[in-house]
């Protein structure tokens, strides 16, 4: 389908800036705070927020995206819903947006790791493919196509923002339209500075301005320290190219997450119609696996099996704030996740269960034929030896975690780290 | 012949006068009386046949001398043809001549073209013998006596070396170096440029150097070959603290002095300490081995060695050594610069090394001592964008030792020299920006890349390691090397080891 | 054994500051001519008269075993030095290979044999100039061939240049043993 020059031209210029943001900007590391937005970012703050542009009118990215959850779910489930009547479960776990415009695009670095990419598997090669996904998805805003879209989109009070922008030629071809919104998408999450503040109490440390308690500098300590927590080692703790730590290198990582049976995919009967049936093919002993990089739901690599089971490695800033951790959202406490990683080797009975509660095969949410290609060898995972951290270092762990939420005020420390899990945390500490 | 020639004529002409003086006398007989007519006619008759015969006698005579001179005519004309041959001839030699000529002419540019390509194969000739060639290798057995099964061998070397005389006061030095035998992407191995520079007789006094050449520090790094140093692998002060093989880029200016005085000063290319792992996951080195060939020490790893090496921020050394007493050496080295600070933000850094040492060589005897320091400036700010990981920067290095070697048997080429040494180095002698409490090195085992039910820990990064062993040298330039190394506080780390060094 | 004190530091600084300085890592530099060298070694000769080379060879072989390696006379030029007819002593100018190089360099003899001197004539080394020193030179002086003449044992080494030390120290060597053996015996 031809596209008018004008309009490709814009969107490349979009997606170049979105590349741009999204490949470690080094040029703007903090944003100034009073910088205005762009005009197309202005639009795409608009369609953020917009609920009409779904089929159920009740889901905008704001609704999954919640601004003062970090842009992750405020809801407290494991997978959001959405469809034409918000009844209909997602398959993953709502990412953060925020700092994600730092994540270069897809490809595999010089020795093969796959790095980058948008989507918990990198599906989305930059910031604007991954905006226009929702809206055509049909258990998220459930659109059936682009041209439904547009149809939404040009009944919209800020349709003249968008054609000032994008122009009017864009409106005649429905798959151009989708693409310049998630142009406008995009330039608002690498524009606005809401997106990327850097105002962690951990920020604040870095620049001096805060002191970290000793039981958030031990966490930290243990969080870096190769022959403990090891966290560093993907979760990047120093800052990179002048921009401060993002808590993550982009890579992949097969951990054997444990099988989340609260949510509907992995239900053994019936399952989702949307969920593909590929276990048994694989020989696994349930119908739906999610294998991330492999599939089902990113398609290009799907006779890669060493990357079967291999998910993103998320930022850990805000983490303190998320409500649930993991692709699919298994574990709801920041102590659950670091006491699997520790433990998940020496006590697997622990965390991998069936949906009756009985214990279940280690790594049982992926079939075990690609067990091999679970990472096992770095710390803190320890096969059949003894965990690497105490229970007291996990929670220290911890307890630096919630050092890395925005919105710390120096002015007023006691209004930060109210969260349950970390005042749980630190009272924990401090006996 | 003329004379022959003249005699006919010269009788012919007497007879025509005889005959002339005869027929003249007629007349006179003629006035006498007619007394006796008979007798007057037989004297007339008598004349007559006198006469007649005179004439017959000059024909004779003029016949004679017709033939004389159709003799002469039959000879002129001979001696002209001989004259012609004769003038044949003196063109024959003429032209004989001119051949000689052309052969002496074609000889003689032979000659000199002959002598012109010997002056050019001289010339080329000279060429090669403005050629240097040299070169030198290394070969190690290394055997930790408490983790065997890390022995190694490895070709840790292969160097060589080329050099050109431009003329008497400029000259072209090289040194190339391959390590591990096989270098490429997929292989331990290493092909670097270790020297490349010019150098210029400036004056009797003082010279000059322009390009990537050898500080001149310690005892080792300017003679690192094999058979200048005692131990199988170089000590660890001279590897760690100060890095041999330390080169830089730059310019120097050096002389001696008559009193013993060898003095150095440069200008060159400083540290990027943006190269510092500040977060390894897995320890940087796990035998003594990979602590001498993982560059993990502070000035080794950073150093930029002219690749693509930053140059705005630059260093300078001076050097000064009085080897006034033959087998004395006393002598010391500065160096200071400006870095490529760690983190872009962080200010500037600044990198140090000074260092003193001697060395006495009496009688059989060759005693060595040296110390070394070095610093690193605002490692604080550094270090406190990576709190806890497990390599912080130092802002402080150093190590020292000293060292015995005697010459206990030598003959022809062979000389057996068995030494002792102890030393100490210390990669972080001092630290900024460590937050309290917390370590500098992570305690704890580490699971090893290669199985995940094998654990290695990062060493300590400073020890006292004592050395015992003898260089054999079979002559000057080949030497087997036996050495004993144990070590204080990463005593995994001791070993035996054995090594083939040879130059040429 | 280091030089840690201050004030030893500060002797090198101001030795350091004396004017005369000479380079001794120079190439293809010639320093003495032969009469020159001559002259040094034996001032007091008025006259340095040419001396054949006789060598038998039973005197090469022993010359050879006793200095352990091989003969190398090619370069020899033996010279007496003498004064009112009066020998002196002796003085052998001679060429070894450095590394690459060849060292032009003379050695005067007493007449019994004892090394007086020794003079380089011309160092085209890069390194190991400090062979010119009096002081390394010196080493020798006062030596016979019963001396062990030997880098390493009584002559001290030059680091980095051990190849044009060995060399030269071998070639005065040779010429000790050749002046004990055949000069001194009125050879």
């Amino acid at each position: 389908m031809r596209r008018q020059p004008t309009a490709s031209i814009v969107i490349a210029a979009a997606g170049l800036l979105a590349a741009c943001g999204g490949g470690g900007d080094s040029n703007s590391a903090t944003p100034p705070a009073d910088a205005a937005l762009s005009p197309m970012a202005e639009v795409g703050k608009l369609i953020f927020s917009d609920t009409a542009l779904s089929v159920s009118g009740r889901q905008s990215c704001a609704t999954c995206h919640v601004a003062s959850h970090a842009f992750s779910a405020a809801d407290g489930l494991a997978v959001p819903l959405g469809g034409p009547s918000m009844g209909q479960p997602g398959l993953r776990a709502t990412p953060s947006l925020k700092y994600a415009s730092y994540t270069p695009a897809f490809h595999f670095a010089a020795d093969g790791t796959p790095t980058g990419g948008f989507f918990r598997d990198g599906r989305a090669s930059n910031l604007a493919e991954q905006a226009q996904q929702p809206f055509i998805t049909s258990f998220e805003m459930a659109n059936a196509d682009a041209a439904e879209v547009s149809r939404r989109l040009q009944g919209r009070p800020y349709l003249d923002q968008f054609t000032a922008v994008f122009g009017t030629g864009v409106l005649a071809d429905p798959n151009q339209t989708l693409a310049s919104m998630g142009a406008a998408l995009a330039a608002f999450e690498s524009e606005d500075p809401v997106f990327r503040p850097f105002s962690s109490k951990f920020d604040a440390y870095l620049k001096g301005q805060a002191t970290l308690t000793p039981a958030e500098l031990a966490g930290l300590q243990i969080f870096n320290d190769p022959s403990k927590g090891n966290c560093n080692a993907c979760h990047v703790s120093g800052s990179v190219a002048g921009v401060p730590p993002l808590f993550t290198d982009f890579t992949y990582d097969s951990v054997g997450i444990p099988r989340n049976w609260q949510i509907a995919a992995n239900q053994a009967a019936g399952g989702l119609g949307y969920a593909a049936k590929n276990g048994i093919a694989l020989g696994g002993e349930y119908a739906y696996y999610d294998m991330g990089l492999c599939g089902p739901q990113r398609t290009d690599l799907a006779t890669r099996a060493s990357l079967c089971g291999a998910f993103k490695v998320p930022t850990l800033r805000n983490v303190a704030i998320k409500q649930n951790y993991f692709h699919n959202g298994v574990f709801d406490n920041l102590n659950d996740v670091v006491s699997w990683y520790v433990t998940r080797d020496t006590a697997p009975g622990r965390w991998y269960l069936k949906a009756d509660g009985s214990v279940d095969i280690a790594y049982n949410d992926l079939p075990p034929k690609f067990d091999s290609g679970i990472n096992i060898a770095e710390a803190p995972y320890n096969p059949g030896l003894a965990p690497m951290l105490t229970g007291d270092e996990i929670n220290l762990i911890v307890v630096f975690l919630c050092t890395l939420t925005d919105g710390y005020d120096a002015g007023n420390p006691q209004a930060y780290g109210t969260q349950a899990q970390c005042l749980q945390a630190n009272a924990a500490a401090s006996h | 012949m003329n004379r022959f020639a003249l005699h006919p004529v010269a009788r012919a002409a007497a007879l025509v006068c005889a005959a002339g003086s005869a027929v003249a006398a007629i007349p006179a007989f003629a006035a006498e009386p007619q007394g006796s007519n008979a007798a007057v006619i037989r004297k007339l008759e008598n004349q007559n046949e006198t006469l007649a015969r005179t004439l017959a006698e000059v024909q004779q005579q003029l016949q004679a001398m017709k033939q004389q001179l159709d003799d002469m005519k039959r000879q002129g004309s001979s001696v002209a043809e001989q004259q012609k041959a004769q003038g044949q001839q003196v063109e024959q030699a003429v032209a004989q001549q001119q051949r000689m000529k052309t052969e002496v002419a074609a000889a003689t540019q032979a000659a000199s073209q002959a002598s012109q390509q010997a002056a050019v194969q001289a010339a080329r000739s000279d060429v090669w013998n403005r050629f240097s060639l040299w070169g030198y290798g290394e070969v190690y057995y290394l055997r930790p006596t408490h983790r065997s099964e890390q022995t190694n061998l490895d070709l840790a070397r292969a160097v060589f070396g080329i050099g050109y005389q431009f003329d008497d006061k400029t000259r072209f030095n090289s040194e190339y170096e391959v390590e591990h035998a096989v270098s490429s992407a997929d292989d331990p191995g290493e092909f670097e440029v270790e020297q490349f520079y010019v150098d210029r007789k400036i004056n009797d006094a003082v010279s000059g150097r322009a390009g990537l050449f050898l500080i001149p520090a310690g005892l080792l790094n300017e003679n690192h070959e094999p058979t200048n140093f005692y131990g199988v692998q170089r000590n660890f002060v001279e590897t760690l603290i100060i890095p041999s093989t330390w080169r830089e880029g730059g310019l120097s200016v050096y002389g001696t002095t008559d009193s013993g005085f060898d003095w150095n000063v440069g200008l060159t290319t400083g540290m990027d300490l943006s190269k510092w792992d500040f977060a390894p996951e897995a320890p940087l080195y796990n035998t003594a081995q990979q602590l001498i060939n993982n560059g993990v020490a502070p000035l080794q790893a950073t150093h930029q060695e002219l690749a693509l090496a930053d140059a705005r921020r630059l260093a300078q050394y001076a050097s000064l050594n009085w080897r006034g007493v033959p087998g004395l050496t006393l002598g010391g080295t500065y160096f200071t610069g400006g870095a490529v600070p760690a983190q872009p933000d962080i200010g500037s850094q600044r990198t140090r090394l000074w260092e003193t040492h001697a060395r006495w060589q009496p009688g059989r005897w060759d005693l060595s001592a040296l110390y070394a320091r070095g610093s690193i400036s605002n490692t604080g700010a550094a270090n406190a964008r990576f709190p806890g990981t497990a390599n912080p920067m130092p802002s402080k290095f150093d190590g020292w030792f000293v060292q015995a070697a005697y010459n206990l048997w030598q003959r022809d080429g062979y000389r057996l020299a068995p030494f002792a040494r102890w030393e100490r180095y210390d990669m972080g002698a001092g630290y900024e920006g460590i937050a309290p409490g917390f370590p500098t090195t992570p305690t704890g085992p580490v699971p090893s890349s290669t199985s995940p039910t094998t654990f290695d820990y990062f060493a300590v990064p400073r020890d006292h390691v004592a050395t015992l062993g003898a260089n054999f040298y079979l002559n000057p330039n080949v030497v087997l090397k036996f050495d004993f190394q144990k070590f204080r506080t990463n005593t995994d780390f001791t070993r035996v080891d054995l090594g083939l060094g040879l130059q040429f | 054994m280091l030089p840690r004190s201050p004030a030893s530091r500060a002797c090198f600084v101001c030795a350091a500051a004396v004017p005369a300085l000479v380079s001794a890592s120079a190439f293809a530099t010639t320093y003495l001519s032969a009469a020159q060298a001559e002259q040094a070694l034996f001032p007091d000769a008025t006259a340095f008269v040419a001396k054949p080379l006789a060598l038998t060879p039973e005197q090469s072989r022993a010359i050879a075993a006793q200095a352990q390696t091989p003969l190398q006379t090619a370069f020899w030029k033996v010279f007496a030095a003498t004064s009112n007819g009066r020998v002196l002593g002796y003085v052998i100018t001679d060429s070894v290979i450095g590394k690459f190089d060849l060292i032009d360099y003379a050695v005067g003899v007493a007449p019994d044999g004892t090394i007086r001197g020794v003079e380089i004539l011309a160092y085209r080394e890069a390194h190991g100039g400090e062979v010119r020193t009096p002081a390394w030179r010196s080493q020798f002086v006062g030596k016979n061939a019963k001396a062990p003449l030997s880098v390493g044992v009584d002559i001290a080494n030059i680091s980095g240049a051990t190849l044009s030390c060995t060399h030269l120290t071998d070639g005065i060597r040779r010429i000790a043993d050749y002046a004990t053996r055949v000069l001194a015996a009125g050879g």
